[in-house]
């Protein structure tokens, strides 16, 4: 036995002697800022021209960079782009381009120059559609002749509404005057690419740290799918004094949100998600206390629709269901009924106040002169109370109960469909069926969960309009609040409020579809346009043609960066940016956190002020 | 023999166009949704038609097919399409394998050292210590789920020893633990099949023959009552060992191995055709080549199974 | 006998009887044949004298068949709990979550506030009829096929190259299209599974048939002209029921063993429907959370016993299902 051991050991030894691959760089330098983390997504690719998810392009972000930047309060600041205006219509913007920017390759040797004609040859590689772009929509949709020239009906590019007018002078011409084209610049879909080495590397394009170049704060030193990826600082890069981290390492873990939290415990990673089951534990053991902190929430927003257009099976009765979706106050009803709280408490236990939303468009996504959108007219007003309230919720059913008796069957089925994929769904449908039950009455309603399969669960279930009530989400796809209008005005694939009985306007439209219409129009005055998308979201909350519930992000991680730090933007790439940001001696705790937040909120409200 | 070979090896080729050509037809039954993963929601319809196009989804089924099968025929397997776009089939296995295949390999040397000689031990010693010892093994590692205790061994085992806990291609200590805990589960099976059979054979006329013209008992073990409970597990070993290239999907997940583990799970809820189709080609090659050399093994360990159809037998 | 005594015998046989005289042909007597192959062992019985008489076998016997009664017959009882219901505080009204284990819930609470007693065993419930279902399926099945095919030659090739095809299809794609087309359910889960376990059940009972097939005992009752049939119910099969019977025992826990992998690469059965395999793998992520461990270990331990149990009651069965243990 003895024998065989040794013979294993040494066989073990010989075996991993002889290992694949053994290229690890000496770590001999010393005093480097290193950050480490784990992930547990491999991205797909590195083609930021291509790629619409935002775990692909936050590392393009780091490695790239676009026209203008934000800084940690949200303003728009210089990046490639050193000044810019746009014409008195609103119709041409030109940008002054940075000179000297050198574009490097992956083992950091100087390529060429970064020059306006760069963000043409973008351009021209995003609207071939053979290049597979997925947000080419976004740049035609404001570039002027873009979306012909990707359907084949132009070809000629020159008409395409961007030019460069001299190596250091772009231009870009619009299709109609679009107040938030300034932030749409921070998008990947405008950022720049070397048209000689698109050529050269052809499809390879992006497919990984090779077959692609920097010019912005980071290299990518080492692309192992699945294994690992290494970036160190662009030593070439025009702003590296406010690069304060030298070295990122990346490990890969499918299981990262089991491990992370006991791999940043024994301080061999930088930074942990902390999943909600263990926020309690670590809570209450003082040594993990100080480690954790919440996280910010993000754009995302997530929201409770009631369905106008039922097409789901005849046995959850959608006749009857539309008959009752069809009455102001079944429909408040149900607004005033659903405890956000508990439904929270399935994703986010130790605080689930944090996440909650009481409007579509979440707060601190645009301002004008420090006035934040949800403070905007009648929306002020639900801004700041909670939908909950069971004694208005019991008012309701009681009238609804009344002006339905004899027209509807009660109890209504309430169809519920959610993605059997997501373990907190499933958690949440349960807990909403079984509270909204509880507080209206099984003789009212008879919400019915339906566990769907995650495989084409959006098409199956919410753009075919089979539901009666479902979570949805939505993200912003530009710093404007007409991009939340989209799920609901017609043409939109979420509850389809334009089968909504009643709400008929003069010109033959529905009320809803007007008001964006009136405010979509106004592209001059910021404050109107502003005022009147408040209105209109304001209708839809009032009306309960949907339920405002929550922001994405949030939960608790442990890290050694300072979320204040990192750049702040509510669309784009600078979020997802290492630029600016230092390494903390310290994790930081929960209390930090909050006086930070709150310092940070006060100093936003005067630089956003002294910007205009 | 080597006509059985070849006559067998064509019929192969024939299985393996169906297989092929089935997983090829099932891939296209899934809904086109899943070729865009989370961008679908954003994307417009002139949007989706062109990468569709792109992807080569539009085209008729059967040019499809053809088109894949011409391609075959040169040796090119394709581009993947959704797992990491553009990059060769090719390229992306190449990395994994080696990894899969020396954890794999590794795994079956310790199970199956360690497995038959605990198999062994047992069957010799029934109603022993060995036999004891060796039974609460095999029903501990069988009743705890692998889920479980695997995460259970890395986390606390690498606490108790200072490990690090993920695996590091250049740091030799890091290779221990995964190794090891892939072979748990081998060792159980193969010290319970050993002992079963064994136990089985012992019981036959022969050993007791052998034991009543005063063979050495050691000898007997080895020389036939091994020999003999071998038989029905050799049918196994070469499809075993070809098929550590798979890699295992729990190992290789909490460890960060860069391996084939569950590579050809997440390529099929990824919808990437052109890399199912490759691994699924792959890897029932290797089925049919491991099932035909289990068949050899079985003849060669026991002379009396008969392979070949010997003149219109029935 | 002596070597002189035997001689003797021989020459006063040759010397009173011709060679024709020394056989005679008997007449075929049908009652007489019957008495003749009759005998009052019956293998079953003794089969079962001798399994039972093993002291572990009846105790963990026992011991499932009451698990199995308890779980079938649970939600039947007084003061049972749903196992879906969430249960909240009287006074706050907010979900009573991560409550350990006391005297109102016997297993505690999960993060929602659901029973775990009860979920405990309406996963049991689930899981079992799952692998029961998929258990006698594959027996059924898997030994009918495997028979055929290692016994009758001209069927080897093609169910070779039927095995290969469905072998080699790989599973996932199969579970993924199937809860594509039907919804995740039970049935969906047993169906695809089912679809496809018999398979491995038949390849082993057709290695062990071609083992056994070659076997003089088995030449002589072909020459005897024994239906093929005849052969592999009487000659073959029996041989195996040993080995077939551990398999089957095994296949109950590891069936259960597929669904929590199933529900690790996500395809299980969604949480709405409790299974052995979704508590295991929303209690795996607790592992750390020594407060919350007990959400894992009581799935755990309910798997543990099914399989421990099936395991050695497999093994002590086909020891007593092996002929040569008679006495």
């Amino acid at each position: 036995m003895k024998r065989l051991l040794a013979l294993m050991l040494v066989l073990m030894l010989v075996v991993s002697g002889c290992s694949p691959k053994s290229d690890e760089t000496s770590s001999g330098k010393d005093e480097i800022a290193e950050y480490s983390v784990l992930y547990s997504g491999e991205i797909t690719t590195l083609n930021y021209l291509v790629t619409s998810t935002t775990s692909e392009f936050a590392l393009a972000a780091n490695l790239v960079d676009s026209l203008i930047d934000f800084d940690k309060y949200g303003v728009a600041v210089p990046g490639l782009a050193t000044e810019w205006e746009s014409s008195p219509d609103g119709l041409v913007w030109t940008l002054k381009i940075r000179e000297g920017v050198k574009w490097v390759t992956h083992d950091g040797e100087e390529y060429a120059e970064v020059t306006a004609h760069d963000w043409v040859d973008a351009a021209k590689y995003l609207l071939n559609p053979a290049n597979e772009s997925k947000t080419a929509n976004i740049f035609y949709s404001v570039i002027k002749n873009a979306e012909e020239y990707y359907n084949g009906e132009i070809t000629d590019f020159s008409q395409v509404g961007v030019r460069a007018v001299s190596d250091y002078v772009l231009e870009y011409t619009l299709k109609k005057p679009t107040p938030y084209f300034l932030s749409m610049l921070n998008y990947v879909c405008f950022l720049p690419a070397n048209g000689a080495f698109l050529e050269e590397v052809g499809d390879r394009f992006g497919t990984d740290n090779v077959n692609f170049l920097y010019n912005g704060a980071y290299i990518m030193e080492i692309f192992e799918p699945q294994t690992r990826r290494v970036l160190v600082k662009n030593q070439n890069y025009w702003d590296k004094d406010n690069i304060f981290i030298d070295r990122i390492n990346m490990t890969y873990n499918q299981e990262a949100a089991t491990l992370g939290p006991e791999l940043f415990a024994r301080g061999e990673v930088d930074y942990a998600g902390i999943p909600a089951s263990l926020v309690e534990e670590w809570m209450q053991d003082p040594s993990k206390k100080d480690m954790i902190r919440p996280n910010r929430t993000s754009f995302y927003t997530y929201f409770y629709a009631l369905n106008f257009d039922p097409q789901f099976d005849a046995e959850y009765e959608p006749e009857n269901w539309k008959i009752a979706v069809n009455n102001r106050n079944f429909r408040k009803s149900l607004f005033h009924a659903l405890d956000r709280v508990a439904a929270m408490t399935t994703a986010e236990p130790y605080n689930p106040e944090q996440r909650l939303s009481n409007t579509i468009t979440p707060k601190n996504f645009v301002d004008f002169d420090g006035k934040d959108y949800t403070e905007y007219g009648k929306l002020k007003e639900f801004t700041n109370t909670d939908s909950f309230n069971p004694d208005l919720a019991l008012k309701y059913r009681d009238e609804a109960k009344k002006e339905l008796e004899g027209k509807a069957k009660f109890p209504i089925i309430v169809y519920m469909p959610y993605n059997s994929g997501s373990t907190e769904w499933a958690n949440r449908a349960q807990v909403i069926e079984q509270q909204m039950e509880n507080l209206l009455g099984t003789d009212y309603i008879d919400v019915v969960i339906d566990a769907k399969p995650p495989t084409n669960f959006l098409s199956e279930v919410r753009r075919s309009g089979k539901y009666a009530f479902l979570e949805c989400n939505w993200g912003p796809d530009y710093a404007d609040p007409e991009t939340y209008t989209d799920p609901f005005y017609p043409g939109g694939t979420y509850n389809f409020p334009e089968y909504v009985e009643g709400y008929d306007d003069p010109n033959g439209q529905k009320r809803y579809t007007n008001l964006v219409d009136a405010a979509r129009a106004e592209v001059n005055d910021l404050d109107k346009r502003y005022e009147l998308f408040a209105e209109a979201e304001a209708f839809l909350i009032e009306e309960a043609f949907v339920v405002p519930y929550a922001l994405g992000g949030g939960g608790y991680s442990a890290s050694r960066l300072n979320p204040f730090e990192s750049q702040y933007s509510p669309f784009g790439v600078s979020p997802e940016r290492y630029k600016g940001q230092k390494l903390l001696e310290k994790p930081m705790n929960t209390e930090q956190f909050l006086q930070e937040l709150e310092k940070w909120e006060k100093e936003r409200v005067e630089a956003l002020k002294n910007a205009n | 023999m080597l006509k059985y070979s070849i006559k067998r090896l064509l019929q192969s080729l024939l299985t393996l166009f169906i297989i092929v050509t089935v997983v090829f037809l099932l891939m296209r039954l899934l809904p086109e949704e899943g070729y865009f993963g989370d961008a679908y929601e954003k994307l417009d319809e002139a949007q989706k038609e062109a990468i569709l196009t792109n992807m080569g989804l539009r085209d008729p089924l059967h040019i499809q097919l053809i088109n894949f099968y011409k391609n075959l025929l040169k040796g090119d397997l394709g581009e993947s399409i959704t797992f990491r776009p553009k990059v060769p089939v090719m390229e992306i296995i190449k990395d994994k394998v080696p990894y899969s295949l020396y954890f794999g390999l590794a795994s079956i040397v310790i199970s199956l050292i360690v497995g038959v000689t605990l198999g062994i031990a047992m069957a010799r010693n029934k109603s022993k210590f060995w036999d004891k010892f060796g039974t609460g093994y095999v029903v501990f590692i069988r009743a705890v789920p692998a889920a479980v205790y695997f995460l259970f061994i890395q986390i606390y085992i690498t606490g108790i020893f200072k490990l690090p806990m993920l695996f590091k291609i250049n740091d030799p200590k890091t290779w221990i633990l995964p190794t090891i805990s892939m072979s748990l589960g081998g060792i159980a099976s193969y010290a319970m099949w050993i002992r079963r059979y064994m136990v089985d054979e012992l019981n036959k006329d022969y050993v007791k023959l052998a034991r009543a013209k005063g063979l050495d008992s050691k000898k007997i073990m080895v020389r036939h009552v091994f020999r003999n409970a071998f038989v029905p597990m050799a049918q196994y070993l070469p499809a075993t060992i070809l098929f550590t290239i798979a890699g295992s999907i729990y190992i290789e997940s909490l460890y960060s191995i860069p391996g084939m583990g569950g590579l050809l799970v997440e390529v099929i809820k990824r919808q990437d055709n052109t890399l199912v189709q490759a691994l699924v080609l792959i890897y029932s090659s290797i089925g049919i080549v491991g099932l035909f050399l289990g068949d050899i093994l079985m003849a060669i360990f026991d002379p009396r199974i008969k392979l070949e159809r010997k003149g219109g037998a029935r | 006998m002596g070597k002189g005594a035997v001689n003797k015998l021989r020459n006063s046989i040759e010397d009173n009887l011709k060679e024709d005289e020394l056989f005679e042909f008997a007449e075929f007597d049908e009652e007489e044949a019957k008495r003749g192959g009759y005998s009052n062992y019956s293998y079953w019985r003794s089969t079962w004298k001798v399994f039972i008489s093993n002291r572990l076998a009846a105790f963990l016997l026992i011991l499932i068949a009451a698990l199995l009664l308890f779980t079938f017959i649970q939600p039947q009882l007084p003061n049972q709990k749903s196992p879906t219901k969430i249960h909240n505080h009287p006074e706050t009204n907010l979900p009573l979550k991560n409550v350990k284990p006391n005297e109102e819930f016997w297993f505690g609470t999960n993060s929602i506030g659901q029973d775990l007693w009860a979920r405990v065993w309406s996963g049991t419930r689930t899981s079992l009829l799952i692998a029961i279902i998929v258990g006698c399926w594959e027996a059924v099945v898997g030994i009918t096929i495997g028979a055929l095919w290692g016994y009758v030659r001209w069927l080897d090739r093609p169910i070779t190259e039927i095995y290969n095809i469905i072998n080699n299809i790989p599973k996932t794609i199969v579970l993924i299209l199937m809860t594509y087309i039907l919804k995740p359910s039970m049935f969906t889960m047993i169906f695809a599974i089912c679809l496809t376990s018999w398979i491995d059940m038949a390849r082993f009972v057709r290695n062990l048939t071609i083992i056994i097939r070659d076997r003089e005992y088995n030449l002589a009752s072909k020459c005897l002209g024994t239906p093929t049939r005849r052969i592999i119910t009487k000659n073959l099969l029996p041989y195996l029921v040993s080995v077939i019977m551990l398999t089957i025992a095994l296949s109950i826990p590891s069936t259960i063993g597929y669904e929590v992998f199933l529900t690790y690469i996500g395809l299980g059965l969604p949480v709405s429907t409790p299974s052995l395999g979704n508590l295991i793998n929303e209690g795996r992520l607790l592992i750390l959370n020594p407060s919350q461990r007990y959400q894992l270990i009581f799935p755990a331990i309910v798997i543990s016993i099914i399989t421990i149990s099936f395991y050695i009651l497999g093994n002590v069965f086909s020891d007593a299902a092996d002929p040569k243990n008679h006495v």
